[in-house]
């Protein structure tokens, strides 16, 4: 075994200084064709054909999966194999979908979910960044603040919901509440343990050139957890729309948690399949603007692409 | 001038890391630090950066003392430590946000042609080879116009080839700009080609065991230049307290079958 190691370390070392020697010859007449060269032949086609087509791609592939399964059911449905009852076909959510629609209900259920859930993420938000960057940055403040909101979050959100109905009312003020409650934690921790866990190496470089404070802040601290908060805001998006049907359950007369309870309540599983899938189609969009948006920002970062679609 | 007195730094947890290090480098000197692992090299040259507050002794650059970094001393990491979210041009412009725009871009240009890497000015480093990134990591110490740059290690991760491009940047760097270079090296070729003098650790704790001047400075052949060499390899060895090592020749010969087999 040792010999084959070895062995395989003398073919290595072969190998290695015959391409330092092809490197060196090639090297120079790489150098003076310009270094950017090897990007060229192949970008301006893929730009003007290919870019409608990749996105189009891009977007059969993710919707083949439910669409397959939904044809599955219809035809199951539809040749007897199944009752449909309790969970309808395809067809029947559809037409459900019409009727709300026509009727002119939807497009305000739809309207006040969006606006509960952005105005509880703004808050949440706002308010989990700005605390996440003080315990980050002011060990006091970590060592004072950081248990209690450990703490905090140990509680499961839902439990606060009678609380906030005795602050706050049973109207719009008390689901924001709930729904900023449910973002504020997940953007806390992304960017206080962003924040704790920048690498020295990188802060050393501010030091050298004398930064501190405020200008180590913009200029290190800020750009090096951009990455982590966008995730973070990501990770808080995704609870907001969990929280807000929590929200409306507790009594609302509007909204997609409402269409949930009114179709439960009236027996219509047709009404409850149609707000989930409303749920599936926003909270996705929502969170691909989210991602779409703050792509720019971290396009430095060097990461493992998943390359193909 | 740079000047260091009595230089100590203990590390909490008891690790005496460097001991009485006396040095003084005149304007222009470049000094090649050599040792063994852990012989306090960065230890020392984070204590002249400001980066680490020594335990005993004083740093002072023109007799002024250094408690911090100072706008007149730079360093170079080991690594590259370039800034992922900026462009090569403003990673080279990093220091220089206090200065007019103008200035700024005519600075970062000057500095870019020095390390020869006026093409890559708006690459990201992601897209730089090792020593792409750390000639930008010297351009960027450059712009200040530091009087003292101190260089840890600055090419031991590159290619042999890659080293003496950058060796010959650095000598023509230090030609035009006549800075004070500390430069740590495991590297007795680089040590005794590069520097007027080269100083030999002794670790635990780390201190001076030998300041060998060197003659013909800046040449890589002749009598003087072997002597130096032989010189500086032997003073290596004794600070590892271990007999200068066997050729490779030999090494290989206790492994008869390493020669017998062919690949
Ligand atoms: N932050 C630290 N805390 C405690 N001990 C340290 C610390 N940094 C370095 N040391 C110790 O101080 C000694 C000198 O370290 P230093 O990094 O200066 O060595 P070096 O000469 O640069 O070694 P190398 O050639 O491996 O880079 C070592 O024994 C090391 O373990
Ligand atoms: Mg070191």
């Amino acid at each position: 075994m040792t010999m084959n190691a070895l062995k395989a370390g003398n073919a290595l070392k072969a190998g290695s200084v015959s391409d330092v020697a092809s490197g060196a010859i090639d090297g120079p007449s790489r150098a003076a064709a310009g270094s950017d060269a090897p990007a060229r032949p192949d970008r301006p086609a893929g730009l003007s054909s290919g870019r409608w087509g990749g996105v189009l791609i891009r977007f059969a592939t993710a919707v083949a999966l439910p669409v397959g399964a939904f044809l599955l059911w219809e035809i199951a449905v539809d040749s007897g194999f199944a009752s449909g009852r309790l969970v309808p076909p395809p067809s029947r959510i559809l037409t459900t979908l019409v009727d709300l629609w026509t009727a002119g209900q939807l497009v305000d259920h739809i309207v006040s979910t969006c606006l509960r859930v952005l105005l509880g993420f703004l808050a949440g938000a706002a308010a989990g960044a700005l605390a996440g960057s003080l315990t980050g940055y002011f060990r006091v403040a970590h060592a004072v603040v950081d248990p209690t909101l450990q703490a905090l979050r140990a509680i499961p959100s839902i439990a606060w919901v009678p609380l906030f109905i005795l602050w706050f009312g049973i109207f719009e003020t008390s689901k924001v509440v709930l729904i900023a409650t449910g973002v504020f934690f997940p953007v806390y921790l992304g960017v206080s343990t962003a924040l704790l866990s920048v690498d020295r190496k990188i802060v050393e470089v501010g030091r050298i050139f004398r930064l501190s404070g405020f200008d180590l802040v913009r200029r290190i601290l800020f750009p090096a957890v951009l990455p982590a908060f966008i995730v973070s805001l990501r990770a808080g998006l995704g609870l907001g729309w969990m929280f807000v049907v929590a929200a409306e359950f507790m009594g609302a007369s509007e909204g997609l948690g409402y269409l949930l309870v009114d179709g439960q309540q009236l027996g219509k599983p047709d009404q409850i399949m149609a707000a989930i899938l409303i749920f599936a189609v926003i909270g996705k969009l929502s969170d691909a603007i989210l991602v779409q948006a703050t792509a720019p920002l971290v396009a430095w970062q060097d990461n493992f692409s998943r390359g193909g679609l | 001038m740079l000047a260091l007195k009595g230089l100590g730094k203990t590390y909490a947890g008891g690790v005496q890391a460097l001991a009485g290090f006396t040095l003084d480098a005149p304007p222009g000197e470049i000094v090649a630090i050599i040792g063994g692992s852990g012989s306090g090299k960065s230890t020392l040259l984070r204590l002249i950066s400001g980066l680490d507050a020594p335990t005993s002794g004083t740093v002072s650059i023109h007799g002024e003392a250094v408690h911090e970094p100072h706008p007149l001393i730079n360093l170079i990491f080991q690594e590259p430590r370039l800034l992922p979210w900026l462009s090569v041009r403003d990673n080279v412009g990093f220091g220089l946000a206090h200065m007019p725009r103008a200035e700024q871009a005519a600075r970062i240009e000057e500095a870019l042609c020095r390390v020869k890497l006026e093409a890559y000015g708006d690459r990201l480093p992601k897209a730089l080879s090792g020593g792409q990134a750390q000639r930008v990591a010297i351009a960027r110490a450059l712009v200040t116009r530091p009087e003292v740059l101190l260089l840890d290690e600055p090419f031991s991760a590159l290619d042999a080839l890659t080293r003496e491009t950058l060796q010959q940047h650095l000598l023509d760097i230090w030609a035009q700009t006549r800075a004070t270079m500390i430069l740590v090296t495991h590297d007795i070729d680089e040590a005794v080609a590069l520097a007027h003098r080269v100083i030999v650790l002794k670790p635990w704790p780390g201190r001076i065991l030998d300041n060998i001047k060197i003659a013909y400075p800046h040449r890589r052949s002749g009598v003087a230049f072997d002597q130096a060499r032989a010189r500086v390899r032997s003073a290596l060895h004794q600070s590892l307290s271990v007999p200068a090592p066997a050729d490779i020749r030999t090494v290989w010969a206790q492994h008869p079958s390493v020669l017998e087999t062919s690949p």
